[in-house]
């Protein structure tokens, strides 16, 4: 459902991008690990085109959204994206938060809008918050939030920035618990993470950046027990044995 | 006691001087008032392009003329208003304006029109500050979030960058308008009939300069007292999401 080739991203002189070649399928669940800077981040918001990629094509359902004649917008109705930081609207309470881009941007009516609110809600397990404003959750359930509001707009793949990075300890649990359950329900998920018990267990593919390219991708147990590269062992022996 | 009450008397009520007052904040507040609206109008306009992301030869292909791709003759234009504006002083800014713009057929341009248009122009600048200031400042995860979920960008800036700008820039936007009410005391250096004007012509007929002064002193400051307190009230109330 989305193929990209010979991507290319760069910050004026900074090349972060060197060339992505990727497929990823219906209900596919795939971590992508890395150190910092190798471009993981980046490479998710160039498939929503929230970085405009400077070579390369993207194809989501068959459609480049490098072309000028695509709608991003109606292409991004489809690709859902959840932040490190949340970024949930301040100015909205917890249900228009969710209720907003569906009747604005999908045209839904209100009523319905409002109903599959309340479910998304009880899904993530907070549907007595609907009446408050964000500033008054804990960093935790503003994730639940976030990914409530992406479910609104019943994306077909979901998008996820380092969901748990911005997060105290003890809150990460009940963000990575309702992943688990999206990933039961077959949702098609792309999640940049430092979470490696959950590339691990959830994940059915692993990607592996470094240097603006992806190293390796394989299935996670595999990458875990029986890394490849030298990069990846480096990688992985920081990150397990600190 | 009774002999200064007379004195008072003679000073404000004899020959119904206290209509030199009267009139006086009428023309105060009419230009401030003309003049704010110039200043928000002018001033939106200026922030607007300054942020609008236009870029006539953003896609030129040939490396020579490569330097013109970042070239945006619509924001250049605002930041040369700008600085000019605020480069040079208000009272300046009303002396060319007056004696050297507003000549020949335009001689006979009320005082009132050039100088709620001479404060209005230079207020713009300093509102396109605050305004484009506060868009600009406003976390980039706000836009992110709201385009990730389909919005175009003219909804994104009207339902989630806009409505917390305003929020952030309200105080500043305030201290702006004090600023300009105060300023429009020098309008009497081209002739305006305001309340520095009314003070002078009640000393030279009655040759007292400290209870004119201190009475105007007093109706500015009346004036500010009332307006900010509608304001901190209006501002409380927008600050009831925080």
């Amino acid at each position: 459902m989305i193929k990209i080739s010979n991507l290319h991203k760069s910050f004026g002189d900074l090349h972060v991008l060197k060339g992505i070649d990727l497929q990823v399928n219906q209900g596919d669940i795939i971590a992508i690990i890395g150190p910092s800077g190798s471009g993981k981040s980046t490479l998710l918001h160039c498939i929503n085109k929230l970085e405009e990629p400077t070579v390369g094509h993207i194809f989501i359902d068959n459609e480049d959204i490098m072309s000028p004649e695509c709608n991003i917008n109606a292409v991004r109705q489809k690709v859902g994206m959840v932040f490190q930081h949340f970024n949930l609207f301040p100015h909205k309470k917890v249900i228009e938060n969710i209720t907003l881009a569906p009747i604005l941007v999908k045209k839904v009516p209100e009523m319905y809008a409002l109903q599959m609110a309340e479910k998304l809600l009880k899904k993530v397990g907070l549907e007595e918050k609907a009446d408050v404003y964000p500033s008054k959750l804990s960093g935790g359930q503003k994730q639940r939030i976030a990914i409530a509001r992406a479910l609104a707009m019943e994306p077909e793949v979901i998008l996820f920035d380092e969901p748990t990075s911005a997060l105290d300890p003890e809150m990460i649990k009940e963000v990575l618990d309702v992943m688990k359950d999206l990933a039961k329900e077959g949702m098609t998920m792309l999640i940049v993470t430092h979470e490696m018990g959950f590339a691990k267990n959830v994940a059915n593919r692993l990607l592996f950046m470094d240097g603006g390219k992806i190293v390796e991708d394989t299935d996670p147990k595999t990458f875990f027990e029986n890394p490849k590269s030298e990069r990846a062992k480096e990688f992985l022996d920081k990150v397990l044995n600190k | 006691m009774e002999n200064y009450l007379n004195l008072l008397y003679n000073i404000f009520i004899v020959d119904d001087r206290y209509m030199l007052l009267v009139n006086g904040l009428i023309f105060t507040l009419g230009v401030t008032f003309v003049a704010a609206v110039i200043g928000i109008i002018l001033g939106m306009l200026l922030s607007i392009m300054m942020i609008a992301d236009l870029r006539p030869f953003k896609s030129i292909k040939s490396q020579k003329l490569a330097f013109l791709r970042n070239f945006n003759p619509v924001a250049k234009i605002a930041l040369v208003y700008i600085t000019v504006i605020r480069g040079t002083p208000t009272v300046v800014q009303l002396f060319i304006l007056a004696n050297v713009i507003f000549i020949g057929s335009l001689k006979n341009t009320p005082i009132f029109v050039t100088a709620s248009l001479a404060f209005g122009l230079n207020s713009a600048a300093y509102v396109a500050e605050i305004i484009r200031a506060g868009i600009q400042g406003l976390d980039k995860g706000q836009l992110e979030a709201a385009r990730a979920l389909g919005m175009s960008y003219k909804l994104s800036m009207r339902v989630v960058v806009i409505p917390q700008a305003v929020k952030k820039i309200m105080p500043a936007l305030v201290s702006e308008f004090i600023v300009l009410l105060k300023e429009t005391s020098v309008v009497s250096m081209i002739g305006g009939v305001d309340l520095t004007f009314a003070a002078k012509s009640i000393i030279s007929v009655t040759y007292r300069a400290a209870e004119p002064w201190i009475v105007v002193a007093l109706i500015y400051l009346a004036l500010i007292t009332i307006f900010t307190y509608f304001m901190r009230k209006i501002e409380k109330r927008l600050r009831e999401s925080d």
